[in-house]
Formats: C-alpha cells, sequence, structure tokens
C-alpha cells in the first residue's frame, strides 16, 4: 500500500476570530493533482499557505512522508523547515511577479533555486536553465533577458520553469492562470497538464475556476466559510455535487 | 592624569598642517565608556568571524562616508604607544588620509608614520598594503555598506535570518549575472567573500585585487560601518575565500602593466589620464610601496 505524501489532521487557522480555514483534514497521494476551489474568502489561500509553510497555523498537523522519512511540518526548527520548503517544496504565485526576481536574468530566475541547493557550476546551471526554458515553451534566446520584458503568460511559465527545476516533491499553485487572458490561460494549463503527466508531479492546485480543476485534478475538495463542505474524485463530484453550495457552483458555470 | 573634558574652543579650528595636540580632547577623541562598548563589539566581532555586530555608533566630528566607523574602531584600539598610518586608495598623501592622520594626532599625540612596516595600527580606506601585514598589527577598513546581501534582499530582518540559517544562493545568482552578461564575473571591488567557512562578507570597497590577501593574514582586520552602525572581524590566520563558480574561479585582476615610477609589475595600478591627448600613465597606488622601490 502507498502511504500518503502528506497527511493534514484537524488543521485550523483564524485571524483574531476571523476564521481562515477550520478542523481541515486532508491527504495527498505522491502522482496525484488535488484541487481545492470555493468563492473568494472561503478560506483556499489560507489553507495552502499553511501547507506551504508561508503560515503558521493555529491547530492541527502536518506530516510530510518524502523517501519513507516522516516530517512534521509544525514541529521543526526554523533552520530544518526553510530548508524543506527550500528543497521539497515549490510554490507557484498567481501573480508571476510575487515568485520572480524582475531585476535578475530569466537564465538567473530559474538557476537561483539550483544554487541555493548548492550547484556551483555555471556551465550546468546554464544548461539546466536553457533545457528549462524550452520544456516551458520560452525561445532559448531570451535567457539572458530580465522579466520585465516577458509577456503575463511567458512570465507565468517562467515562474513554473523556475520552481520545477529542483524536482520537487510538492508543488503548490495557487491561481496560477488566475490573471491570464483566455488564450494564454488555456497555454498555461496545456503546459501544467503535460509537465504533470511527463514528470509524475504530485500538484495542490487552488483555483475558482472548475473548468481548470475539471482539466487538471485528479481529486478536489470544496471549501465554504473555511472549512470542507465535499471532496472526492474530481469527475465525481463535478459530475455529481452533494451539497448544495457545489451544486450552485457547478450550475453557475457559463457554457457558451 | 589626563583631562575628560570635551569642550572645544573655536580657536581649535585651525586648518594647516602641524595641528597642536589638544589636552581638551579625551585621549583619540572618544569617552572612555564610549570605547568600551566599542571594544566590546570588537571582541564580539572576533569572536564569530564574518558576523556583523551591531554597535552604538556615535556622532563624528566629519561626515558619514569619510570613515567614520573606522575612525571609531581606530580610536578604541589605540593605546600612547602605537604607531599609526593611514591610507585613502592606497596612498598616505590624499584628503581622506591627510585629514584622519591630523584628527588623530590632535586628539592623541601619538606618532604616525606612512611606512607599513613600523605601523601598528593601520585604518584604510579600499586598499590593504603591496607589503604583507604582520602579526601584532591591527588593520582598521572603512566600510560603507556591511550587508553584503543588500543589493539582493533589502529587508534587513530577512538578510539578518539568511546568514543565521546560511542561505547564501542568491549571492551566487548576483555573480551568474555577472557572467551571464559579461562572460566574466564583472564584479572588481566589494568583491564578497566567506569568512571561516561560515559568513558571507563584505569586505568593504577593496579592488578585488586584495582578497587574496586577506585569506591567513597574521594581522588582526577589523571593519567599521559607522552610518550602518556595524563592527565585523577577520581574526589572525583565517580561512577568507572569495566566491566563485567551480568553472569561472576567482580572477584578482589588475591592469596588464608595470608601474611607470617603480616598474612593479605585481601590484595594482592606479590609471591616470596625464594630457588632453588621453594619454594614460599607470602607477601603483600603494605609495608608500613604490617610494621604497624607487628609493631602492
Amino acid at each position: 500500500m502507498i502511504s500518503p505524501l502528506l497527511k493534514v489532521t484537524n488543521l485550523s487557522k483564524s485571524y483574531d476570530n476571523i476564521v481562515g480555514c477550520k478542523n481541515i483534514s486532508m491527504s495527498l497521494y505522491p502522482g496525484e493533482v488535488l484541487g481545492i476551489v470555493g468563492e473568494s474568502g472561503s478560506g483556499k489561500t489560507t489553507l495552502i499557505n499553511c501547507l506551504s509553510g508561508n503560515l503558521e497555523p493555529d491547530r492541527g498537523k502536518i506530516i510530510f512522508n518524502i523517501n519513507n522519512k516522516e516530517t512534521n511540518f509544525l514541529n521543526i526548527s526554523e533552520s530544518e523547515k526553510r530548508k524543506f520548503i527550500r528543497t521539497d517544496l515549490a510554490f507557484v504565485h498567481q501573480n508571476p511577479r510575487d515568485g520572480l526576481r524582475l531585476n535578475v536574468s530569466a537564465g538567473g530566475n530559474i538557476g537561483e533555486k539550483l544554487m541555493s541547493v548548492g550547484n556551483r557550476h555555471y556551465g550546468n546551471i546554464r544548461s539546466l536553465a536553457t533545457k528549462w526554458m524550452d520544456k516551458v515553451e520560452i525561445d532559448k534566446s531570451r535567457i539572458d533577458d530580465l522579466p520585465i520584458t516577458f509577456s503575463g503568460g511567458m512570465l507565468q511559465r517562467l515562474q513554473i520553469a523556475k520552481n520545477l527545476i529542483t524536482s520537487p516533491n510538492v508543488i503548490f499553485m495557487d491561481e496560477p492562470t488566475g490573471g491570464l487572458d483566455v488564450s494564454v490561460q488555456a497555454r498555461v494549463l496545456d503546459l501544467i497538464r503535460s509537465l504533470v503527466n511527463e514528470l509524475n508531479l504530485t500538484v495542490i492546485i487552488v483555483s475558482h475556476d472548475l473548468a481548470v480543476i475539471r482539466l487538471l485534478a485528479d481529486k478536489m475538495i470544496v471549501m465554504k466559510n473555511g472549512t470542507v463542505i465535499e471532496s472526492g474524485l474530481s469527475d465525481q463530484v463535478l459530475e455529481d455535487p452533494q451539497q448544495e453550495y457545489t451544486q450552485l457552483l457547478v450550475s453557475s458555470v457559463l457554457h457558451v | 592624569m589626563r583631562k575628560t573634558n570635551n569642550v572645544i574652543k573655536i580657536k581649535d579650528f585651525k586648518v594647516g598642517k602641524g595641528l597642536p595636540f589638544d589636552q581638551e580632547y579625551n585621549f583619540a577623541y572618544l569617552d572612555e565608556n564610549t570605547k568600551k562598548m566599542i571594544r566590546r563589539a570588537i571582541i564580539k566581532a572576533l569572536c564569530i568571524p564574518g558576523y556583523q555586530v551591531p554597535f552604538a555608533s556615535r556622532e563624528m566630528p566629519m561626515p558619514y562616508g569619510w570613515g567614520t566607523g573606522g575612525v571609531q574602531v581606530t580610536a578604541s584600539c589605540l593605546t600612547k604607544k602605537d604607531t599609526l598610518k593611514i591610507i585613502d586608495q592606497g596612498a598616505d598623501d590624499t584628503t581622506n588620509a591627510v585629514s584622519i592622520r591630523n584628527f588623530f594626532k590632535k586628539t592623541s599625540n601619538i606618532k604616525t608614520t606612512e611606512i607599513t612596516e613600523k605601523a601598528t595600527l593601520i585604518q584604510t580606506r579600499h586598499r590593504i598594503p603591496e607589503t604583507p601585514l604582520k602579526k601584532k598589527q591591527i588593520f582598521v577598513y572603512q566600510v560603507p555598506i556591511p550587508e553584503p546581501l543588500a543589493f539582493l534582499e533589502p529587508k534587513v530582518s530577512e538578510t539578518i535570518k539568511m546568514h543565521s540559517l546560511s542561505e547564501y544562493g542568491a549571492m551566487h545568482v548576483k555573480l551568474y549575472e555577472d557572467i551571464s552578461k559579461n562572460g566574466h564575473i564583472e564584479t572588481a571591488y566589494a568583491y564578497p567573500v566567506k569568512t571561516n567557512d561560515r559568513y558571507i562578507m563584505d569586505p568593504s570597497p577593496i579592488p578585488k585585487f586584495d582578497n587574496p590577501k586577506m585569506n591567513n593574514s597574521p594581522a588582526i582586520q577589523l571593519f567599521g560601518a559607522g552610518r550602518e552602525q556595524r563592527i565585523y572581524a577577520i581574526p589572525p590566520y583565517t580561512k577568507v575565500k572569495s566566491l566563485d563558480f567551480e568553472d569561472y574561479p576567482f580572477d584578482p585582476f589588475k591592469a596588464e602593466h608595470a608601474c611607470d615610477i617603480c616598474g612593479a609589475t605585481n601590484t595594482y595600478l592606479d590609471e591616470i589620464i596625464v594630457d588632453d591627448a588621453g594619454n594614460k600613465s599607470f602607477i601603483c597606488s600603494d605609495t608608500d610601496f613604490c617610494n621604497k622601490r624607487k628609493n631602492k
């Protein structure tokens, strides 16, 4: 039997007396793509920030099991935690400008994670960066250009390359196609889907766009007011929603 | 007993050479408690090579950027038996060197020298002398920006965390950018080093030509940043390594010339435009070293 890569039990986080998320339990298996949906303010981002180490939850357990080594995320020291985040996790922000250094060239951005885990060979860093530019469909000749000269879609693809280069075990994506226009969204989604298949990535993806979830996610959870109200295989949840709120969500998707 | 009264009289502000020793100042300008505080910071800095120790920097009678940090460190280390040498860009006779030397002559009445071997305490701006430093010499650097990560990470709280957890990956991003833009590491001064295999340190704006001289030096090296209120240090015989890539090793660059005055080929040179036609002359930046060779 395969054990879960990530196991969350009774996770709660509130901001003063405003609930961020409450008693969340879930697990994630290797190679799985988990979608988190819900309306604005439902606690999606709070949850993903707690899981990725950006926020300290009030209560609960987050246990990663990577290469048969269990890491209790909330019990380790700051230095261990930062090292773990650096080597085993990756975070793709909604706004690529949050995840990139805009005054550093594309190649430097992609190579930064390699350098931070100790790679000290310029030639190797550069050839890997070039390979990843290719993988995310950015013209290789732009490797020395600054991100500010890139379009929105290219920036997002650059951010994805930057995050995937060290083969992280769990990748968090917060609305990765949020700020993009529809045709560019389709291209980025297509890229993410092919990378997920090719590299067998384990991903937690937050979105309010059910189409994104249907396309990418194997499983999904639906959140409302900080709690999980429904979860299961994404096809199942989307085809046969049980909760009133999920039904509303599914029926409010526009069909052109 | 020396008076500890700090009253400054208008008549003391005479400009010119040979300012008289002024008994109205405490020895080396700073009061004893301040010196004690700075010495404690220095001792801590020596215990943790390359670590930036905060200290309560004082207002000095000179503007920030003129070496207020170095002057405070020097003032705290000076004894009456010391012989002081001040260097500004390698030279003993430029503005910064002359005014700081006069400052210490006036406030402490100690011996000064231009000869590196004879000095027991040397304060420098932007150079390490060509003559190797010796045991029992104290070498004080003036530092404008002590934080080597400042250009990559503007938040001080974050840089402190990066130092404490040895998260130095971003430092190599800067060198990567250099190579990808210029084909080699373009950084020519303030070239970052790793001290004692632990802390990344800004060696102050010395040319990278001088970086190897810091490694395993028998002298005590102290760094004072007055505006930024930081002191850091390299104890004697400490490993200091300049950052680089395996395939782009550190290169202590100098101009491909010999000194036009003394003929030395292994010294750091100043490039001087000598006429309106743009003709150049290259001369040693270390005036003491150059004079000695010329007079031989």
